[in-house]
């Protein structure tokens, strides 16, 4: 087989984990007993690798709080010295089929989603969405009342949803995903409607589970719009974990944003990333008194949803996702349709009414953006430098990432050349 | 004889300039009066030889 034939035949397998997948949300455990590699010493962070003494001030915060939160500090100080020691390691999640939103992290102790995909039997990790209160360690806040509600998340909150989980003997995603269709969400920044599709398979098991604080859980869930957006990131590392080990494939695996830098991954290179200054989410402020000098560059795993084609990708789907962050029908109906041009796939579980009933794209191939020069979109909340979150809107992913990547799949390809 | 009356017809009509390029053709044009159509066209990998022979070799795009 030529070159071009194994990468189109690579690309077709990794086209088929995409579409075919089948995540499947089997339980709620501890991060330590149930992520590959997790480690007791170990926090994993959002995006690329990053040094400890880069780290921006959000995420400064949150990798302190949640090492004071498991116990491996007494306070943030002491903390922060044993970060900058190494004594407390850091990673980037999706290194771990892990997705950490925004300034969300990931501690040993914390529960976490853990899904499978049915079909490739690729298994991901995400902690829990905590809510709309804005004093959470995912915008980078911690505190005493963050911590408790942290331990509350640790302890009746996975007790609770894990039996209701186990208890359904697995909710797939795919048939929540296909209940929404039509109902305009783009499923990573808006997603009232897959969240609700969801609470219909998890209530009631909800409701058979005997606890004091099952109440309370179910009015957490009930409440939290946003809830199903960690439950798909579980899922999409699902997927990737298995994409990720397609050698010759130039299609996108991963991405995310520490802040400081973004970075991309491929399937032929699975943990590798190519990364380069963080760009801006443009869009709305939720203070008028906040600035663009104010934004941190893209910070957060959350565009994993994007690598499997919502969010930016599937913009059409939610267009008033659009209208509230400052866009048009007609800018949504671009995003999309450039997404296509640089995509090889299309999900069929959620067709678009307005968009002549057509799919998602996905599957985003380097060389496409590279030679056709367009840029996809993702979809994001935006962070302020000292800590919470500024806004909404979304960002064109940086070419720089998309051309290292193919130096990188390039050089990759050449050398399995010479070994075949 | 050549019926020559459809490209004579051509010329009779308003004149509507394909520009594939960059967008100032276009713009010196329009000042002038005269209708454009810009070609959304970049050239591969934004011209750059050593990104296109890796592509290449990868199969294209």
């Amino acid at each position: 087989m030529t070159v071009p034939e194994k990468v189109a035949e690579a690309n077709k397998k990794v086209i088929d984990i995409m579409t075919k997948a089948r995540p499947v949300w089997v339980d709620v455990r501890p991060a330590i007993e149930v992520v590959p590699g997790m480690d007791k010493d170990l926090i994993l962070i959002p995006g690329p690798p990053i040094e400890p003494k880069d780290l921006p001030i959000p995420l400064k915060t949150a990798v302190c709080g949640a090492a004071c939160h498991d116990g491996l500090a007494k306070n943030v100080d002491e903390a922060w010295e044993m970060v900058l020691a190494g004594k407390i390691r850091i990673a980037p999640s999706q290194d771990y089929n892990c997705g950490n939103a925004a300034s969300s992290v990931m501690s040993p102790s914390m529960p976490v989603f853990v899904v499978e995909d049915k079909t490739s039997g690729g298994k991901g990790f995400c902690v829990p969405h905590p809510g709309s209160n804005p004093r959470v360690l995912r915008w980078g806040i911690y505190g005493d009342d963050v911590e408790e509600n942290l331990r509350f998340i640790r302890g009746d909150y996975a007790q609770v949803l894990g039996e209701a989980v186990r208890a359904s003997g697995g909710i797939d995603l795919i048939r929540v995903l296909s209940r929404t269709a039509g109902m305009g969400d783009e499923n990573h920044n808006r997603q009232p409607a897959a969240s609700m599709a969801l609470a219909l398979e998890l209530v009631p098991r909800l409701l058979d589970v005997d606890h004091p604080a099952r109440d309370k859980v179910i009015k957490e869930i009930a409440a939290n719009d946003r809830f199903f957006l960690h439950v798909m990131m579980a899922g999409v590392e699902a997927i990737m974990s298995s994409a990720k080990k397609v050698p010759y494939s130039t299609v996108m695996v991963g991405m995310g944003g520490n802040g400081i830098e973004f970075g991309i991954q491929t399937a032929a290179t699975g943990n590798r990333w190519y990364t380069t200054k963080a760009p801006l989410i443009s869009g709305i402020f939720l203070k008028p008194t906040t600035t663009e000098k104010d934004l941190l560059g893209y910070l957060g795993d959350s565009c994993v949803t994007e690598v499997w084609g919502l969010g930016g990708m599937s913009a059409i789907a939610g267009p008033a996702y659009l209208r509230m962050t400052g866009g048009t029908f007609k800018d949504a109906k671009e995003r999309t349709e450039k997404a296509r041009m640089v995509s090889l796939g299309e999900h069929n579980f959620a067709p678009v009414p307005w968009d002549d009933y057509r799919g998602f794209p996905v599957g985003v191939d380097i060389r496409k953006v590279v030679g056709l020069n367009i840029l996809p979109i993702s979809h994001g909340g935006s962070a302020l430098k000292t800590g919470g979150q500024a806004g909404a809107g979304a960002a064109e992913l940086p070419m720089d990432v998309f051309r290292k990547a193919v130096e990188g799949v390039y050089e990759e390809v050449k050398r399995l050349e010479v070994e075949a | 004889m050549t019926d020559v009356s459809k490209a004579l017809s051509l010329f009779r009509s308003e004149l509507v300039i394909v520009n594939v390029g960059p967008k100032s053709f276009a713009d010196v044009l329009e000042k002038q009066g005269y209708r454009t159509l810009q070609v959304d066209w970049k050239p591969a990998a934004g011209g750059d030889k050593k990104m296109q022979e890796m592509l290449e070799y990868l199969g294209g795009y």
